[in-house]
């Protein structure tokens, strides 16, 4: 299949921040995020982040988080061996053979998202490939509840991908493209994946415009996710992380029918999860070495 | 000391084996029940052997004729197992009313499976009421002449004292033994609890009072080499699925209590011997007994047993199990969860169906146990 024709493919990235030197820093550590879609790397020097990468996330877990581990150490010149302790987290988490650790992506999220947002954090919306939760969390981003959704992965990230290829377009523009309407039409399915697609076909045969299928399919993700929310209580701040949260449609539509506007974040949250981990890496090293 | 256990897990992993010998070697029948609320005492005084139809978690295949695909999975894996003939060993099934969905793997059972006998105890739900006991009393005595017809043989006082007597035996062992729960470093998981009494519902009930008996001698002195965690409670219907209890005792927790159909409440309470009329005692035990939320109204009387089994067994956190479309029970978790919560129990809620998506709720548990305990030090 061409590169043109993979509508749900979304890019791959990394990044080391230029103005920081690993070779100052006290400790170093690393969370590897390995998501049921994407897998991410973030290293961090003294509980600063340092360096990342974003990828997707392949059929052997164990060779993904090598990969991921390795890009996000490219041309930095730090190797993984000096890195002082990772944590693994993410469904993957189990399979990162160089984690000395491994702690759910239900609290590194939260973890994470009080790194990315500031500390007023207290519900944390984390919307990845295949599932959804909803975490309410405390002024140090320590979980007090959370839940997940239930099996389907309506509502999720690998939704938006059968979507993005079923109408082609890129799964970025996605969400623009579902604005474009004057006004929402009724809701798609918002319980299963397939049904979502199979009601979003038959709508395109109909004649609605890709625009208004979109807006739809969007919608129905919003109200899934929106319950989900409401099933936790939100308290303010409200924050997104995790792929979908870049999904300017779901963001829209999550604002209009929760009344709450989430913060903005000030670096990439769909690294949130790597984030938290990478923090509770840094917080196991101190306690190795008696610092805490 | 070698598995104190293991009898337990060899008759539930071999109970079909098992019941086809007990059969062979006594020339005597048996009995299958799906739900609770069946008087095993009348069975054992008639000598029919009672044995509790149960699922196996195998993606179901053959019931879609029979069964609603909206009703709960534990009727659809039991039917499942007898048309799969895994009961051809069966002469008669027997259900004691309780839910529709039970009702319908009954009545699917007994129109499309060859079997000999089958019988429907109309057990009132309405167990608050006072016209309850004389109504099952007289339910009970239909049972009784019944079964007596079907086996060609009267059963006696004699033979209705011996049904209560190795039941209560049965019940009472099983409470001593999960005194062994209460301690810090339990001598016993919540696996080896649940196969315990599960397996008391799958074989003759002398023989598993004689391996109770049996583990009791040993049971103090046992030596734990596992730390236990977390303390967790389990709540909810109908529950057997051993590889569930397995796994989330192996992310650092004990499964410490139990308040289910498959476990605490198939046993908790005995029959009272000092009432003369033997069929109203075994009746009084059934309408008295901690109850199926479907009989559960409109007093909740479950969830107060429920908070005090915490309490008693001084749990950390319960996970609250919901078997997909099992509405009376489905009913009763935002009392149950409001309730435990206001005792400082939290609670996390998972719904099982025939199979078990291990992945995501090994993330949910772990994520709740992190929440009671694990992460207070790295913040």
């Amino acid at each position: 299949m061409s590169q043109e024709t993979q509508f749900w493919k979304w890019p791959e990235y990394r990044y080391t921040e230029p103005d920081k030197d690993w070779r100052k820093a006290h400790i170093i550590t690393a969370g590897i995020d390995i998501g049921s879609v994407g897998s991410k790397a973030a290293i961090m020097l003294d509980g600063e982040l340092y360096a990342y990468s974003v990828m997707r996330t392949g059929g052997v877990s164990e060779a993904t988080s090598v990969k991921a581990m390795e890009w996000a150490l490219k041309d930095t010149g730090l190797k993984k061996e000096k890195i002082h302790y990772v944590v693994g987290t993410g469904y993957g988490r189990v399979n990162v053979p160089f984690a000395s650790r491994t702690i759910t992506e239900i609290a590194c999220h939260a973890r994470g998202a009080h790194y990315v947002y500031g500390p007023t954090v207290r519900t944390v919306l984390d919307v990845g490939g295949q599932d959804c939760k909803a975490i309410r969390c405390d002024e140090k981003g320590k979980v007090l509840s959370f839940l997940m959704n239930d099996k389907c992965a309506a509502g999720t990230g690998r939704g938006l991908e059968v979507f993005a290829d079923l109408i082609g377009i890129p799964i970025q523009n996605l969400g623009e493209v579902s604005l474009q309407v004057e006004k929402d039409p009724p809701p798609v399915s918002n319980t299963c994946v397939v049904f979502a697609k199979a009601e979003s076909l038959a709508l395109l045969r109909q004649g609605w415009s890709k625009e208004k299928v979109a807006a739809a399919y969007h919608a129905a993700m919003a109200d899934r996710i929106a319950d989900l929310l409401a099933r936790v209580g939100i308290e303010k701040e409200f924050v997104v992380t995790g792929g979908v949260s870049k999904n300017h449609g779901i963001i829209e539509r999550l604002t209009r029918l929760l009344k709450i506007q989430p913060l903005e974040p000030n670096m990439d949250p769909i690294l949130a999860g790597a984030i938290g981990a990478a923090l509770f890496a840094k917080a196991l090293q101190e306690k190795q070495l008696g610092l805490r | 000391m070698s598995e104190p256990f293991q009898k337990f897990r060899d008759w539930i992993d071999n109970r079909h084996e098992y019941a086809k010998e007990w059969k062979a070697t006594r020339n005597r029948r048996i009995a299958g029940y799906f739900c609770t609320y069946v008087p095993e005492e009348i069975l054992i005084a008639a000598n029919v052997l009672p044995v509790r139809i149960l699922g196996s978690h195998e993606p179901p295949t053959v019931t879609e004729p029979y069964v609603f695909a909206m009703f709960c999975h534990l009727c659809r894996d039991s039917l499942a197992q007898g048309l799969k003939g895994r009961f051809d060993y069966l002469d008669g099934i027997v259900e004691g009313q309780s839910c529709l969905h039970l009702r319908q793997a009954y009545n699917a059972w007994r129109l499309h499976i060859p079997i000999d006998y089958a019988f429907y105890i109309h057990v009132p739900h309405g167990v608050q009421t006072r016209h309850a006991l004389p109504y099952y009393t007289e339910e009970l005595r239909k049972f009784k002449r019944s079964l007596g017809e079907w086996t060609g043989r009267k059963i006696t006082e004699r033979d209705l004292a011996r049904g209560i007597n190795v039941m209560n035996r049965n019940r009472d062992l099983m409470h001593k033994i999960y005194e062994y729960r209460k301690p810090n470093n339990p001598k016993l998981t919540g696996l080896e609890a649940m196969e315990m009494v599960l397996s008391s519902q799958m074989v003759d009930k002398e023989d598993h009072n004689g391996a109770l008996e049996e583990l009791l001698k040993t049971l103090p002195s046992r030596e734990m080499d596992r730390n236990p965690g977390v303390r967790l409670m389990i709540i909810g219907c109908e529950d057997d699925d051993r590889i569930f209890m397995k796994n989330v005792e192996n992310l650092g927790a004990t499964f410490v209590i139990d308040e289910h159909c498959t476990g605490s409440r198939y046993f908790w309470n005995l029959v009272d011997s000092s009432i003369q009329d033997r069929l109203v005692a075994i009746a009084d035990r059934y309408i008295s007994r901690i109850p199926c939320p479907s009989k559960d109204w409109p007093e909740l009387t479950r969830i107060k047993q429920a908070v005090n089994l915490a309490q008693t067994y001084n749990v950390q956190g319960a996970l609250v199990i919901q078997n997909k479309f099992c509405d009376p029970h489905g009913i009763e978790v935002p009392p149950l969860r409001e309730e435990l919560k206001a005792v400082g129990v939290p609670t996390y809620p998972l719904e099982f169906d025939v199979t078990v998506p291990w992945g995501q709720f090994r993330t949910r548990v772990e994520a709740f146990l992190e929440t009671l305990t694990g992460l207070e030090e790295l913040f």
